[in-house]
């Protein structure tokens, strides 16, 4: 796996499949009214027994397939920078595409019940991200200098491997709250919806705290920068709220805030676009910029804990005690 | 002579003319260069020969090749009076220090051995430009001139650099080149970006081979 | 895989052989064969300002005095370059940057000129320096008072260090998030670049003995900024930057000083400068197109660096000033200082690729903040090093002695060089000088004579210096070491400033003492080096030469007829062609 040629396949392909994927989740999704007939068809008895747990488990599924998406592209960009040195670096394109995968299957999937491989596949995705935080502050660690900003700037990303966790802990709620057809859908004994919240919300804060570092090594040039840092942490303040507020409420501006994210995290996409063709060359010395441009694929992380907020909200809206 | 190997086999410099590392600039000005056709235009017929024969010693060149004319690229410089802009009381300008050091160098040689300087056999040659180097040729052609001042600051200087500015030895050094707009991105030690040279190790040609002719 | 297609890019106009700036406009340095519009001053009519000199201290000069609303022609000598279009990636192309004009250097320790201390060019040497970006130590502002050696500078270090702040941000400086060395500094605008390889060995040896080090704060972009692309890396910067990431006076000071109404005249190369019989400059005598021409001026600043500016004076003499203008104390042209600029150089195992990056991306000034442990006056920065081949081929014949096969064989290590070089402070001493020789350049003017010999505490600091680099390589187990001893760099001095008009030229103003109406505006009033590269100092002085200039202007301190600034701002366009 050390030829160069082969590391191009490799992220190429990580970044075309994260691309695809991304895609048909989103289309998947807005499909809602007539499903297609390639979804795995569910019971019957149990359609109609409990489809918000169902739809809550499917946008689970669908926020967890969207930051699968963005670590796939993201790890096969940032360690093809790396050039794979360590054989390690291929496994969060491994996994996150096995997450991704998953995730598909479990938004098309209409039953009601958990899957044993998704459920795996999830924990392996959250194992993969603590194991990979573990490997960057190593990395970080060992570096002349230590934990300066220096090698925080532009050692391996301290924060990064958070987003498989994420992916996996949202999938892994993904599983229990599709099963939960009969019970009050829980997460560890916690009311299942309000779980979700909290999680999301301490992930947007993570992120946040991942993109600051990101934009501030860019000292904030362009004023647009200041979006990422400051609109999720209202939105986790909100999540948070939510999370620990009576029940009964409607979340409407917490579930407009989330929209807003979401189409945040989708636009970041364009404006780290333009970041590239402002590096020297533009788009016509991609082979550099792409790679010391600003990350096209990392904003949409701020989507998928957007969506995992939706659906936390959704549920909550279904279950009011969830 | 030892045998020459390799360090960076099949890596050459200018399969990266087309790609992004180089640009318009660039590219017309290694044109020129790389069109200098190898006779005098500054120095005389004499000169010349005796430049080039010195240009041997000071970069001998592999002969399975084609050399860099490195003469011919010292006489364009001082064809064209780029100079150095700073010399030595008693030092004449670039190009006339050259004409006398040449002179002084074949009165020299013919001192000491009655043949011209590029007639000599290479290790008398060598050992010459050896006592040039030390200071020890006190010919009268030498004027004002001090050979240890010319051998360093003109005649070596001139050489090397013109080596030196050559995509051949470029390439022999596994520098990456010209770089604009593209510049690098694997800046640490042992970071390698895809175009840039890969060095041969532990004898295993094969590997940098093949990753030098990926280099665009 | 090769194409050779000479000529494929038409160039309308050759900046080395004829002027841009005129016809009211001047190349817009930030888009290939684009135009702004410049205003234009007639010869006849005095402007307020003649500055000679589009560097470090006359471009940056140009500029704050144009803001301020004076009347402003700035000459240099060089051509006015686009960096998009006029730099190629090669070496030897890129010599047209330096002042290569004919000097002789004498000496026990004659000087290396051209490539690594004069410019010659619009945006003067700032368009080929390494754009380390350091502030002075406070102390050396008062060497004499409070360390004991050198002359004291009549300025205040807290002013400076406001001064300081404003270039940083003027030029976004790209430094770390604190530096760990002198008072407290407003953080750098910009972050500091990644390490190289050669700057992460300088890191690993400097954490080996114990001292500090920290990514060197430089004048090239880290992120976007207008126009200006941030650094790919490609490391030919002290042979001209081709992306405008270098923040040299060319794409910062000058294009603001258009916007502001200054007239730029580019191959414009001044060779006296008036004196009237009131005993006042007028203006200045300068070659271009082909003849000699006039400006007149109701004051000139002189800012043509530590050789050029003596030269000048010293050609300028008059029957009145025989001995050349502002020279009453007899030191213009003396005290010439350089810095030492030796280097240790090794190998290392690993591949160190160090021609990728800016050249000095990591520093260490602990040896210009600790006077424990020293066996001589003034102090020594040291940074990781990135030679190009042409330029590491030369330390290796001139500095090392190698030619024939070992030359051959010793190139082929480049990829695992790693070296550190020291900037040195060196001693003022009146022996060190400009003088002019007989001899006389292309525009009929005598060339400068530069003597320089080192004396012992110039000898003592450099051997400090080689001995502990060694041992700062010893310890990331380079091989193969060995010693450059006879490189210097920057030039400083020649004109210095002080509080006595009898021990110095001008004063903290820049005036020059004999002479109310004629100024110096560079590295020549440096009293002292110290161990840092001089081009962030010298923008100091000029923003606060500029700052003193209006203030002397609104109490009517200025020469006849340049009482107050001409109203001429609103006249300019300032839009793109």
């Amino acid at each position: 796996m050390n030829r160069p040629a082969e590391r191009d396949l490799i992220a190429m392909a990580g970044i075309a499949a994260s691309g695809l994927a991304l895609a048909s989740l989103l289309s998947s999704s807005s499909a809602r009214v007539r499903p297609p007939r390639w979804r795995l068809a569910a019971p019957g008895r149990n359609r109609s027994s409990n489809p918000e747990t169902v739809k809550a488990a499917r946008r689970l599924n669908r926020a967890a397939g969207t930051l699968a998406a963005s670590v796939l592209a993201d790890s096969s960009v940032e360690h093809y920078r790396g050039s794979f040195k360590n054989k390690a670096m291929y496994t969060p394109l491994l996994v996150s595409a096995l997450t991704l995968a998953t995730s598909l299957h479990g938004t098309a999937d209409m039953r009601p019940l958990a899957h044993k491989a998704r459920d795996a596949t999830y924990l392996l995705a959250a194992a993969t991200g603590l194991v990979g935080s573990g490997f960057h502050l190593y990395n970080v660690g060992k570096r002349v200098g230590g934990f300066s900003w220096q090698n925080v700037f532009y050692g391996a990303p301290i924060g990064a491997p958070m987003a498989i966790l994420l992916s996996g802990l949202l999938g892994f709620c993904s599983e229990r709250v599709r099963e939960a057809h009969r019970t009050r859908p829980r997460i560890f004994r916690l009311p299942a919806g309000r779980a979700i919240a909290a999680v999301t919300g301490a992930g947007l804060l993570g992120t946040t705290g991942e993109a600051g570092l990101l934009h501030f090594r860019g000292a904030y040039h362009n004023p647009f920068m200041l979006l990422p840092v400051t609109l999720p942490p209202i939105g986790a303040a909100l999540l948070m709220s939510a999370a620990g507020g009576g029940p009964g409420r409607t979340h409407r501006f917490t579930r407009w805030w989330m929209r807003l994210l979401t189409g945040m995290g989708f636009a970041g996409v364009g404006f780290h676009a333009y970041g590239v063709s402002r590096n020297m060359g533009g788009w016509r010395n991609w082979s550099q910029n792409i790679l010391n441009g600003p990350p096209l694929p990392a904003p949409p992380s701020f989507a998928g804990l957007a969506l995992a907020g939706l659906a936390a909200l959704g549920l909550m809206k279904a279950h009011p005690d969830a | 002579m030892h045998e020459r190997r390799d360090r960076y086999p099949g890596y050459d410099v200018l399969a990266k003319w087309s790609g992004p590392s180089w640009n318009d600039k660039t590219r017309d000005v290694i044109t020129r260069r790389l069109s200098i056709a190898p006779e005098p235009r500054f120095f005389t017929r004499d000169e010349y020969e005796t430049v080039v024969a010195i240009a041997d010693r000071i970069v001998p060149q592999p002969a399975v090749r084609p050399p860099v004319p490195i003469a011919a690229l010292v006489d364009r410089k001082l064809a064209e009076q780029i100079m150095d802009g700073f010399r030595r009381p008693g030092v004449p300008r670039d190009g006339e220090a050259w004409r006398r050091g040449l002179k002084a160098l074949n009165a020299e040689s013919a001192a000491a051995y009655d043949k011209r300087f590029a007639e000599l056999p290479e290790a008398l040659q060598d050992k010459l430009l050896r006592a040039a180097q030390s200071g020890e040729l006190k010919a009268a052609e030498w004027g004002g001139l001090r050979c240890e001042v010319f051998f360093k600051h003109r005649l070596g200087r001139d050489i090397v650099l013109a080596y030196y500015a050559h995509p051949t030895a470029w390439s022999e050094i596994g520098w990456g080149g010209p770089a604009s707009p593209r510049g690098y991105v694997r800046l640490d030690l042992d970071e390698r970006d895809p175009w840039e040279a890969a060095e041969a190790k532990d004898g295993n040609d094969a590997t940098a081979r093949r990753s030098n002719r990926g280099v665009r | 895989m090769m194409q050779l297609h000479a000529g494929a890019t038409a160039v309308s106009d050759d900046p080395l052989h004829a002027p841009r700036a005129c016809d009211g406009r001047a190349p817009d340095v930030f888009r290939p064969g684009g135009w702004v519009p410049m205003r234009q001053y007639r010869e006849s009519e005095p402007v307020d300002f003649a500055i000679v000199g589009t560097g470090a201290g006359g471009g940056t000069l140009a500029c704050k005095l144009a803001e301020y609303g004076f009347s402003v022609v700035a000459f240099d000598a060089g051509p006015y370059f686009r960096p998009l279009e006029d730099f190629a990636s090669d070496e030897s192309e890129q010599t047209k940057l330096y002042w290569t004009d004919d000097r002789i250097v004498d000496g026990d320790n004659p000087l290396q000129l051209g490539s690594n201390n004069s410019g010659k060019a619009v945006g003067g040497s700032t368009v080929h320096f390494a754009m380390v970006s350091l502030r002075f130590r406070p102390e050396w502002f008062k060497s004499r008072s409070m360390l004991g050696y050198g002359a004291d500078w009549p300025l205040d270090w807290h002013e400076m260090w406001s001064y300081y702040a404003e270039i940083e941000q003027a030029l976004k400086i790209a430094g770390p998030v604190t530096y760990p060395w002198g008072p407290p500094r407003p953080r750098y605008p910009y972050r500091a670049h990644p390490l190289n390889g050669a700057a992460r060995a300088l890191a690993k040896g400097c954490e080996a003995l114990g001292i500090k080090w920290t990514e060197t704060p430089l004048a090239t972009l880290s992120a976007p900024r207008g126009l200006a692309r941030p650094c790919v890396y490609r490391g030919f910067c002290v042979t001209g930057c081709s992306t405008n990431a270098k923040q040299s006076a060319l794409v910062t000071w000058i294009p603001r000083a258009i916007a502001a109404g200054a007239e730029i005249r580019d191959l414009a190369m001044v060779g006296r400068v008036e004196v009237e019989s009131s005993g006042l400059v007028s203006g200045v005598h300068y070659h271009r197109d082909g003849r000699w021409r006039f400006q007149r001026a109701r004051n000139v600043v002189v800012a043509g660096y530590a050789i050029e500016t003596p030269r000048l004076l010293l050609n300028s003499a008059t029957a009145r000033f025989p001995n050349g203008l502002a020279n009453s104390s007899g030191l213009v042209g003396k005290n010439l200082m350089t810095q030492s600029n030796q280097a240790v150089w090794g190998r290392l195992e690993q591949e160190v690729r160090s021609y990728k990056g800016p050249p000095s991306l990591a520093i260490t000034e602990h040896w210009n903040y600790e006077d424990r442990g020293k066996d001589f006056f003034g102090g020594y920065s040291y940074m990781s090093q990135g030679p190009l081949p042409q330029l590491w081929a030369n330390t290796l014949f001139n500095a090392r002695g190698l030619w024939g096969n070992s030359l051959v064989e010793a190139m082929k290590d480049y990829n695992h060089v790693v070296g550190l070089k020291i900037v040195g402070e060196m001693l003022p001493q009146e022996s060190n000088r400009v003088t002019l020789s007989e001899e006389v350049d292309q525009y009929g003017l005598r060339i400068p004579r530069i003597t320089y010999s080192w004396c012992d505490n110039d000898k003592r600091l450099i051997d400090h210096s080689l001995k502990f680099m060694r041992r700062a390589l010893e310890a990331v187990n380079a091989t193969d070491i060995w010693i450059q001893d006879d490189d210097t760099c920057h030039l400083n001095g020649t004109a210095r400033m002080g509080s006595d008009a009898r021990s110095s030229v001008v004063d903290a103003d820049c005036r020059s003492w004999d002479i109310p109406n004629l100024w110096i505006c560079d590295g020549s009033v440096f009293p002292t080096v110290g161990g840092a590269n001089p081009s962030l100092t010298i923008q100091a002085i000029a923003c606060r030469t500029a700052d003193r200039i209006r203030a002397l202007a609104r109490r009517g301190e200025l020469e006849a007829g340049s009482a107050r600034p001409s109203i001429h701002r609103c006249s300019i366009e300032v839009q793109r062609l």
